[in-house]
């Protein structure tokens, strides 16, 4: 199933951000694929916020793993600088993806095999008509399907 | 002989003292997983309720694996600083093995299954005979399908515990029927008085190893040997 938002401007792509955060639930697995500048950061900040984390959102890509504390906890992580889903296996990683919080994962595909079957994948694409309209997609399995209509309804009404 | 066992392979975190003649303390604690915080306070009650000194240890007990990675790790760095600093053994039993025990003297076959997640779990068959207690198939990650696939092959009834049962359940029951049955709650999770027991045991066949060697196992197939099995066969035992 799918879904799918064209975001204006980064601001856009923090509100989508928040919208995802407060449908999501402990234990789900978000996976964002977009190259550099595609907003990967600034959506995961928004996920953060509608999860109810006030701590602004930094990049993972040299720490690996960045928790927030939180009711539901959030742990952004980016698979860049591993090799495969082994090395994320030994520093833990499975722990925490089928733990009590949200994950949001950058270049999840490296670590494919032990990733949970169910993931929500997002993927953020540049759109020609401007430099900062982005294509957001989201893809999620049938288990997902109330929150994906939960996700889309929240559009009209901005909760 | 007074051993120290902890176990912290799962959600549950747990640690006993027991020496040759009883079991004198245990603590399990299965509430959210805090065991970095919570192992070493549990291991001072367990000592201090005892009236244990750590100097009057013999031995530490550790549950070796498979289970939560993290969990495992805990287990192993806490169990090799306490036996490196006290330079006595670590006796690693394998989580499995303790899960079984709970059930001591039990009719059938004894599986515990543990949740490996993606639909496979980590289990071993067991078996009591006549005081006996043998291992019929040795821990593996197999997928629950298999499992019970090995499991019709046989004849007797089977007991299911583990955290992989709420998981499982209903599959099991649809599979098995009248064949199944499910520990009750109080034997159901890991005890670190069941690694206690089969410790002293192995203690006195001789067993045991010093900490700088001791490492637990994960019973995990790296990223290449899964890929290369799902193009060959379906994932099977270690």
């Amino acid at each position: 199933m799918k879904y799918s938002f064209v975001s204006k401007s980064p601001g856009d792509t923090l509100k989508f951000g928040i919208r995802l955060g407060k449908h999501l639930k402990p234990g789900d697995v978000v996976c964002l694929e977009g190259e550099l500048g595609a907003g990967k950061t600034v959506l995961t900040g928004g996920i953060a916020k509608g999860l109810g984390i006030i701590t602004g959102v930094t990049s993972p890509t040299y720490t690996i793993i960045n928790e927030y504390p939180g009711e539901i906890p959030l742990y952004h992580i980016d698979l860049y600088r591993l090799e495969d889903g082994d090395e994320f296996y030994y520093i833990g990683g499975e722990d925490l993806l089928y733990g009590q919080g949200v994950s949001v994962i950058e270049w999840a595909s490296r670590a494919e095999g032990i990733l949970p079957e169910d993931c929500l994948w997002i993927s953020l694409k540049r759109l020609d008509e401007s430099k900062d309209f982005r294509l957001i997609e989201l893809t999620v399995a049938e288990k997902h399907r109330d929150f994906l209509e939960r996700v889309s309804k929240s559009e009209n009404t901005g909760h | 002989m007074k051993i120290l066992a902890i176990d912290t392979s799962s959600m549950v975190a747990s640690a006993a003292v027991m020496d040759g003649q009883k079991l004198l303390a245990e603590y399990i604690v299965n509430h959210k997983r805090t065991h970095s915080e919570q192992l070493m306070p549990i291991i001072e009650k367990v000592l201090e309720s005892s009236g244990t000194g750590i100097r009057e240890i013999d031995a530490i007990a550790v549950a070796s694996g498979p289970g939560s990675f993290t969990g495992l790790r805990i287990g192993a760095a806490t169990a090799k600083g306490l036996a490196h600093a006290r330079g006595i053994k670590i006796v690693g039993v394998p989580t499995l093995d303790g899960l079984a025990f709970n059930l001591p003297h039990c009719q059938g076959i004894i599986c515990p299954i543990m949740d490996a997640r993606r639909n496979q779990v980590y289990t071993a068959l067991y078996k009591w005979d006549r005081g006996g207690f043998y291992k019929l198939m040795t821990h593996c990650a197999i997928a629950l399908s298999e499992l019970l696939e090995e499991i019709k092959r046989r004849e007797e009834r089977v007991v299911f515990l583990g955290d992989g049962v709420p998981v499982h359940r209903e599959t099991i029951k649809k599979e098995l029927g009248e064949r199944a049955d499910f520990a009750p709650k109080n034997a159901d999770r890991q005890r670190a008085s069941s690694i206690a027991e089969l410790a002293l045991q192995a203690l006195e066949r001789g067993e045991g190893q010093d900490p700088e060697s001791f490492v637990p196992f994960y019973l995990r197939k790296s990223q290449a040997e899964r890929e290369y099995d799902r193009k060959t066969r379906p994932e099977g035992c270690l």
